[in-house]
């Protein structure tokens, strides 16, 4: 059973794509919680949505790729600019007007665009773990090869699309090891592993690809325009991205960044008592 | 002493009539405090002025009519539009254009008229018990309202007041004792009370009936208008139990004006004296809320990966607490070496703790100085204890704010209060506030009256027994853990006054003893030859070591001392005297004499005292106790109204058997030659100090880590 239900949920159509969203509760500033790599659906936010939407209005949806959203096949579908058109589509079906937006990972290119594009939808933004890539990867994921055949991949090497076609599952283990890196964290792997088993290798190589064009400077121009508050939080113990892309936003918006010592790459899901009172407090300052 | 001077004075002259101001810190935003003068002054702020200035810039004013003011006395003078021009002013002249004003009682009509009037000057109001007329007032206060300008015999009761009562002998007086009275139902509210009726009598009836007949605040639909064209966010508080302005005005004002309200469930009429820290925080909160509480860069540890840390806090009054303290951390650290421990403590007791290499917290330099107030306090030979504790009270509601940020930003295991008044006090009296476990230490326990106080003091060290028991009969979750410095013996056999149990019994009931924590270990008996010759002192004289402590207070016993070497020196041919002034105290100031050598400051001071053949101090514990149990001969002089050096230390002292008590008052330097002549070198039989007392301590903080 979930701790709470949505007050009302829908589908949005955009080129052909279903979005699926979800809307609850009622309160000013609404805060949309974007979808993060499609690995995850919007479950991710279970931690989140129950106790924000006693405050605000909580809008969220599954990134496409994911969940109750559908599944292009084309890579140019999952670019950033198509997440944050979904995003936009889903305020309008939703009624919101503008939003703080909270992202978690991959989902900061998402929240970067949509602020660049449509600052006046945008009342401020939360990025926590954002992976922006502003800074070079983790050294361990260097020996990552994502279109090249390895034989008997370890490691960072499984994050290809070769093993995916065959050993997609194998990679999801590996890979939600390696975002909860705190002890004692057996539920949130099984969740997140079995919300990454709800979609399949060819799908989230289709979302891989979609980085591959993307203008690698972009990020860090859209991060240095950001309008509105901004906040950023990261794990010290983030093995997915490191800390260091927490401090290269923050540094180059200009926002405060909490430090979350001993925390791994999904706070929002390990630590949710005190991310739900940042996203708060912040929400909090945006009413003012 | 104030716990903070203001950055800044200033006056404004409007139409002849002074108005003083005063500007306190410069962060942002600034708020306007506005007191209801003139019954009351500026200085009605003092609980909330020094923790609100850490963050904000304040600015207090008195009013006409009151304090630093002017004192016109024709009700024109006190219209709305006159008051509220003098706020414009003050803000203008404190270069501010835009303030959070919060107002007290009748300055809420003021604010909110500025507010409606002038919004681009208003960023929000907090109203405090408004004395706002869209509701009905108390039906006590109805009569005589009417019969105001009657000639009343005899008033009582709210009937005083009236215009010609005010003009009587003490009329005035009366009336705003009575008043007063009302205002803090709460319990043990004595110091507010002489606070409250003191500013009031800083003005006079004339000025008071000016004010009242001038002051004509809108009420019915006329205040309803007025509250619906305030356009910025508003907060109320209001006492539920406020005999001055019923709770239905602030919920009426709050409906008005689309603010919220927070009833204060059992406060009075003046919350801002009576639960300072509490105001403080709904003042900060309603800010916070407006304007965006800061985001700051911060780190937030998860729990699980948290070093176990320690708050200690050393009672700067004297230094005798660091070096026990000091001493009660080094045994804890034993006993879990991966405890951090952070100090919050301020001078004298921080030069022992950075020589210690210990850790002290950076906010530790926004306490105000207790030490420096305690130095205020005294003079001569005299030091009032238990009053300039009670007159300490905003300094200790200051030091608490700054406590409680450090706290909740540092995730403290365990705090560790030695004689923290300020803690123990404000978590029972804000239980919601507690953070961590919390050991309390102190040596000794209850207040006692001074004989020459009479039934005043006897009856306010009771009261203060009485609310310190009631804390912890409520609360025995705020305290984790109670430490007696010393032994239940120690324990004067008193009671806490009239109808309270006896001292020793409840503190046996609460507390676990420790016994006595001298901080060091005595030299031995064949330690001591050695130790003399390292210091220079020969076998063949007689030292006499005379130490007055850190602080100033110690001239008086020195000039008599001093006029007593030359008689003592004839009687004592061998007689050599050492008289550590301290920092304080010019040792070129005394006359000089062969023999006696006078000194600003002596390294390891306790080696001296623990070799010396004679020493002269006064009554503070740390001192005599070290003397205990170094086993030397000593006078000791407590000081002048000092219930706890007259009293508490006595009693322990003639336990050990240790010391000569002399009264300062009565005694003359043949007196203190004569003494000086038949106990210096003297063998003494001292009950022994025993040595484990900062073990014993620390094994019983460390059961709650």
């Amino acid at each position: 059973m979930r701790a709470r239900y949505p007050d009302s949920e829908g589908l949005v159509v955009r080129g052909g794509v279903e979005i699926h969203y979800e809307r609850y509760g009622d309160g000013w500033p609404p805060i949309l919680l974007l979808p993060a790599w499609s690995l995850v659906h919007s479950r991710h936010w279970k931690m989140q949505v129950p106790y924000l939407a006693r405050h605000f209005t909580v809008v969220c949806f599954d990134g496409r790729g994911s969940g109750g959203s559908g599944r292009p096949a084309d890579p140019s579908a999952y670019s950033d600019a198509a997440f944050a058109l979904d995003a936009l589509a889903v305020m309008d079906a939703t009624g919101v007007g503008s939003a703080v937006v909270v992202s978690v990972s991959r989902g900061a290119l998402w929240a970067l665009r949509l602020c660049a594009d449509h600052p006046d939808r945008v009342l401020g933004s939360v990025f926590i773990a954002p992976s922006a890539l502003l800074v070079p990867p983790l050294a361990e994921r260097r020996v990552q090869r994502f279109d090249e055949v390895i034989g008997d991949p370890v490691g960072w090497q499984t994050y290809n699309a070769h093993y995916w076609k065959m050993h997609y599952p194998e990679f999801v283990t590996f890979f939600v090891g390696r975002i909860f890196t705190e002890p004692h964290s057996t539920k949130q792997i099984e969740d997140v592993t079995g919300w990454g088993l709800e979609t399949d290798g060819e799908t989230l190589a289709a979302t891989d690809r979609a980085l591959e064009g993307s203008d690698a400077a972009a990020p860090r121009r859209l991060a240095a325009q950001l309008a509105g508050p901004v906040l950023v939080m990261h794990g010290t113990q983030d093995a997915v991205r490191s800390y260091g892309e927490g401090e290269a936003l923050a540094g180059c918006t200009g926002a405060p960044l909490v430090t979350l010592a001993g925390a791994g790459h999904l706070p929002h899901v390990r630590d949710p008592v005190r991310v739900n009172l940042l996203i708060r407090q912040f929400a909090d300052g945006i009413r003012r | 002493m104030r716990a903070r001077l203001p950055d800044r004075e200033g006056v404004v002259h409007r139409d002849g009539v002074r108005v003083a101001f005063e500007v306190f810190g410069q962060g942002e935003p600034a708020l306007l405090l506005i007191p209801a003068s003139p019954i009351t002054h500026a200085r009605s702020w003092k609980g909330i002025v020094p923790s609100l200035a850490r963050r904000f810039t304040v600015v207090t004013t008195d009013g006409r009519g009151t304090g630093r003011s002017g004192r016109p006395r024709t009700p024109e003078c006190y219209k709305p539009a006159e008051v509220t021009a003098d706020l414009l002013a003050v803000l203008d002249a404190a270069g501010i254009d835009l303030a959070f004003l919060v107002a007290h009682c009748h300055a809420v009509p003021w604010a909110l008229c500025l507010a409606a009037d002038h919004p681009e000057r208003v960023a929000g109001l907090l109203a405090i018990d408004p004395a706002v007329g869209v509701a009905p007032p108390h039906p006590h206060t109805v009569e005589s309202e009417q019969r105001w300008a009657e000639r009343v015999n005899s008033p009582s009761g709210w009937a005083m007041r009236n215009r010609h009562f005010w003009r009587q002998d003490g009329g005035y007086r009366e009336w705003i004792e009575f008043f007063f009275g009302q205002q803090l139902p709460e319990p043990h509210s004595t110091k507010q009370y002489e606070d409250t009726v003191g500013w009031a009598l800083d003005t006079d009836a004339e000025a008071m009936i000016a004010e009242r007949e001038g002051r004509s605040a809108p009420a019915g639909r006329q205040a309803e208008a007025l509250c619906r064209r305030v356009r910025c966010p508003v907060r109320v508080l209001h006492g539920s139990d406020d005999r001055c302005q019923p709770v239905a005005r602030g919920r009426r004002l709050a409906e008005l004006t689309g603010g919220d309200l927070v009833v204060l469930e059992g406060a009075g009429h003046l919350p801002h004296g009576r639960d300072p820290a509490k105001v403080t925080r709904l003042i900060t909160g309603f800010i916070d809320m407006i304007t965006g509480a800061p985001m700051h860069t911060t780190t937030w540890t998860r729990g699980p990966c948290r070093p176990r840390r320690a708050l200690y806090l050393s009672s700067p009054i004297g230094l005798g607490h660091a070096r026990r303290d000091v001493a009660v951390a080094k045994e804890l650290k034993g006993l879990h070496p991966e405890l951090e421990i952070d100090w919050l403590a301020q001078q004298p007791v921080t030069t022992v703790l950075e020589a210690e290499g210990e850790r002290i917290h950076p906010a530790s330099r926004w306490l105000a100085s207790e030490s420096a107030h305690v130095a205020s306090e005294a003079a001569g030979h005299d030091l009032h204890c238990f009053q300039a504790l009670r007159r300490m009270d905003e300094i200790l509601v200051a030091n608490f704010m700054v406590f409680q940020e450090v706290v909740e930003e540092g995730c403290y295991d365990l705090v560790i209060g030695d004689e923290a008044w300020d803690v123990d006090y404000y978590w029972h009296e804000n239980p919601e506030l507690k953070r961590g476990q919390n050991v309390w230490l102190t040596d000794f326990v209850g207040y006692l009256p001074m004989p020459d106080g009479g039934d005043r003091e006897a009856f306010l060290t009771t009261d203060y027994n009485a609310e310190m028991i009631e804390h912890i009969d409520r609360y025995p979750w705020i305290r984790d853990r109670a430490i007696f410095v010393g032994n239940d013996e120690d324990i004067v056999p008193e009671t806490f006054g009239g109808g309270l149990p006896a001292i020793r019994d409840w503190t046996t009931r609460h507390f676990s003893y420790s016994g006595y924590i001298t901080g060091f270990t005595p030299p031995g008996p064949d330690e001591v030859a050695p130790l003399r010759t390292e210091l220079g002192y020969r076998d063949d004289e007689l030292v006499c070591v005379v130490a007055v402590g850190g602080s100033g207070v110690g001239q008086a016993l020195i000039d008599k001392v001093v006029a007593a070497y030359p008689l003592a020196k004839k009687a004592v041919p061998e007689l050599r005297m050492i008289v550590v002034t301290g920092p304080r105290i010019d040792p070129a100031a005394f006359p000089q004499h062969a023999g006696l050598e006078l000194r600003g400051y002596v390294h390891r001071l306790y080696q001296h005292l623990c070799v010396c053949d004679l020493a002269i101090v006064q009554g503070g514990l740390t001192t005599t106790m070290e003397l205990t149990a170094a086993r030397r001969p000593f006078l000791y002089f407590p000081l002048g109204h000092h219930f706890e050096q007259n009293f508490h230390v006595r009693h322990r002292l003639d336990r050990y058997g240790a010391g000569q008590c002399m009264d300062y008052a009565t005694t003359d330097p043949d007196l203190i030659a004569a003494q000086i002549a038949e106990l210096a070198g003297q063998p003494v039989s001292y009950r022994d100090v025993e040595t484990d007392g900062a073990a014993r301590a620390a094994q019983l903080i460390a059961e709650l880590i």
